[in-house]
């Protein structure tokens, strides 16, 4: 009952750069149990994005091993993994990542589609979640008509609306001034208190502090792991 | 886990939205790919449609001789054989013998041709003259649709009567009704006394143009001199019943032909027979040789504008390799990717052959209409076109469409 929800053992990640051998995640075994918020840090090429990848199965290890709700990864398929990503995983980029010229409804349907569901009942649950991430009224927006909160949290609808055990962030306010990082800090909170696993990568302190556990990375290794003592709690947006 | 029916329904509508949304984007793009499609389709289309025209209109022709019968010629045939005779010959008695000793013979026609000039209150035709009998009307479907055609009389007393072709007629009288009026033929007045019913045309060849004199007339006023005999033919029509081996038919009357001409051994004949069958089966063979060689050139344009779908897909897949590393972190496997780009290539093409058809089609109305050559597109080719125009996206997007299904998700969404 009690078995983790991302579990590592040795996980390595190397690459050939130049002739050279470069060691991205070099021997990282740790576990994350479900409901927990952690934040994972370090510098850039600290090899931080590689696990998260790795973990988010976007990426094959070169050894060890990466288990999924108790399930290990190894010897799945590339088809296995994109169900695994599909029904398990959901994903928040830095960038956004949604697709132009296409309204917030479609760009949160678009896992749906994936998942086999209608049309129907693709529309009516990517309404559900953009409602609940407070954009009911830019239902057929496209992201070119949202600010940049606004796409993160389509983004965020997106990454929930095929009930996902655990989030994965990358960076998710690297691109969003001090206020709105805040609003999106806030509803990760509220997520993670509703039960889901949030975990997020970020070389910034004050993000990490949202965490409820801070994991930091160097040279491809955990050098601190660690429980985030006096939390930050995203204030309510107040009226500007 | 098994999709159902509905889904996967639902997944090809949702792929052919995102191709839409797609195409939209990138529309001068879009636009200019979907040209060369057009212009291949088209080109092929047409080709089909003026291949299948040339071969209902030599058929047509040939069914306007008559359906079933022979063509006898008084010229040496030397097939299989040595060449014996310098100079063919054919008869009236020959005509007799075929129809008294082949079965089936339902109809003898035998005929002299001469050129002819007619003038008539200052106007001048010069046409060709088919001397005849009345049974030259029945074996070939010819009648008078005013007036009368030629009769026995006719042909017993020589009379200098002529049944005018409508071209004919037109040229000499304009609107007005010749029946009974006198026309000059190579200076010998003589009596109208019908107009043919019209037979049209057949590749670009009036049949109209053309006029039927009592074949004992053609022979003592016209041609009577050129001939080696006194009842020589220049051509005999032999009509069969319906249902007699055309192929036996050809064998007996050759076997008679050179027992009356005394041919020998492996000798060539003086005569050449001719079926209907034969000039049905050699047609059909040179026009669909001829719509091959056509199709096949057309079929050029239509590879060309096949590598131009490739092309273009290989920068849409390169393009929006971002995309496709986003569709996979969100859940899409490879054939859900493969299946995207090749729907996207598949409507571009269809697209495009659409547009393709609908030109073959007006262009080919125009040349009936304009060219009286007839250009058949019919349903069967336009469905045709439709389907072979999703194959080409399906074809030519297949490479674009694996190569973007076997990217890594990673590497594919760390593209810039």
């Amino acid at each position: 009952m009690s078995q983790p929800l991302v579990a590592t053992a040795d996980l390595v990640k190397t690459y050939e750069l130049g002739g050279e051998t470069i060691h991205a995640v070099d021997g990282v075994s740790l576990t994350i149990e479900n409901g927990e918020f952690v934040a994972i840090m370090g510098a850039s090429g600290s090899g931080k994005s590689t696990f998260m990848n790795m973990i988010g199965c976007l990426d094959v290890p070169t050894s060890g091993i990466v288990e999924i709700d108790g399930i290990p990864t190894s010897d799945m398929s590339g088809d296995d993994l994109a169900d695994l990503r599909n029904r398990k995983i959901g994903f928040v980029f830095q960038q956004f990542n949604l697709l132009a010229r296409t309204t917030a409804v479609d760009n949160v349907a678009v896992p749906l589609i994936y998942a086999g569901k209608g049309g129907e009942e693709r529309r009516d649950l990517a309404t559900q979640k953009l409602i609940a991430m407070g954009l009911g009224d830019r239902l057929a927006n496209s992201p070119a008509k949202l600010s940049g909160g606004q796409q993160q949290r389509v983004a965020i609808a997106r990454a929930l609306v095929t009930e996902p055990l655990m989030l994965l962030a990358d960076e998710p306010t690297g691109a969003l001034d001090t206020r709105t990082s805040e609003d999106i800090m806030q509803i990760f909170q509220q997520l993670n208190d509703d039960g889901i696993t949030v975990i997020l990568v970020t070389h910034e302190d004050e993000i990490a502090d949202h965490a409820k556990r801070k994991i930091i990375f160097r040279d491809g290794k955990v050098i601190e792991d660690s429980i985030v003592t006096n939390r930050r709690i995203a204030a309510p947006e107040v009226a500007a | 886990m098994k999709k159902s029916l509905g889904s996967r329904l639902s997944a090809w509508l949702v792929n052919i939205s995102i191709a839409m949304t797609a195409l939209r984007t990138n529309l001068m793009r879009s636009i200019l790919t979907t040209l060369g499609v057009m212009i291949g389709v088209f080109a092929v289309t047409l080709a089909v449609g003026v291949g299948s025209g040339a071969q209902v209109s030599v058929m047509e022709s040939i069914n306007s001789l008559g359906s079933n019968m022979a063509l006898i010629f008084p010229q040496p045939d030397s097939e299989g054989g040595r060449s014996t005779f310098e100079r063919g010959r054919l008869t009236t008695r020959d005509a007799r013998a075929i129809e008294r000793e082949i079965d089936g013979v339902s109809d003898i026609a035998p005929q002299l041709r001469a050129s002819i000039t007619l003038i008539s209150s200052g106007n001048t035709a010069s046409t060709s003259a088919i001397g005849a009998t009345p049974a030259y009307g029945r074996v070939s479907n010819v009648t008078a649709q005013e007036g009368r055609f030629i009769t026995d009389a006719d042909v017993r007393t020589a009379a200098r009567v002529v049944v005018l072709g409508t071209s004919v007629a037109e040229n000499l009288f304009g609107d007005f009704n010749p029946i009974g009026e006198q026309v000059r033929i190579n200076r010998i007045p003589f009596k109208i006394i019908g107009i043919l019913e019209s037979k049209g045309s057949s590749f670009g060849n009036d049949n109209d143009d053309v006029a039927v004199i009592p074949i004992s007339t053609v022979r003592q006023r016209f041609v009577g001199d050129t001939l080696a005999g006194p009842d020589d033919l220049h051509i005999l029509f032999v009509g069969f019943q319906d249902g007699v081996q055309l192929s036996t038919a050809k064998r007996e009357m050759t076997d008679l032909l050179r027992d009356r001409y005394k041919v020998r051994g492996r000798d060539g004949n003086p005569f050449t027979i001719r079926t209907t069958e034969e000039f049905m089966e050699e047609t059909g063979q040179v026009t669909g040789i001829f719509q091959t060689v056509l199709v096949a050139i057309a079929s050029i344009s239509l590879l060309v504008g096949g590598i131009g779908i490739m092309n273009i897909m290989l920068v849409s897949v390169t393009e929006r390799t971002r995309e496709i590393g986003l569709r996979m972190a969100l859940g899409a496997k490879k054939s859900d990717i493969r299946n995207q780009f090749l729907v996207e290539a598949a409507v571009l093409c269809v697209i495009g052959g659409a547009m393709g058809l609908l030109l073959a089609i007006a262009a080919g109305a125009a040349l009936t209409a304009y060219a009286n050559f007839p250009v058949p597109i019919g349903m069967g080719v336009s469905i045709g076109a439709i389907i072979f125009s999703a194959l080409v996206g399906l074809i030519f997007g297949g490479w674009p469409a694996v190569r973007a299904s076997r990217l890594s998700p990673i590497e594919a969404l760390r593209t810039e």
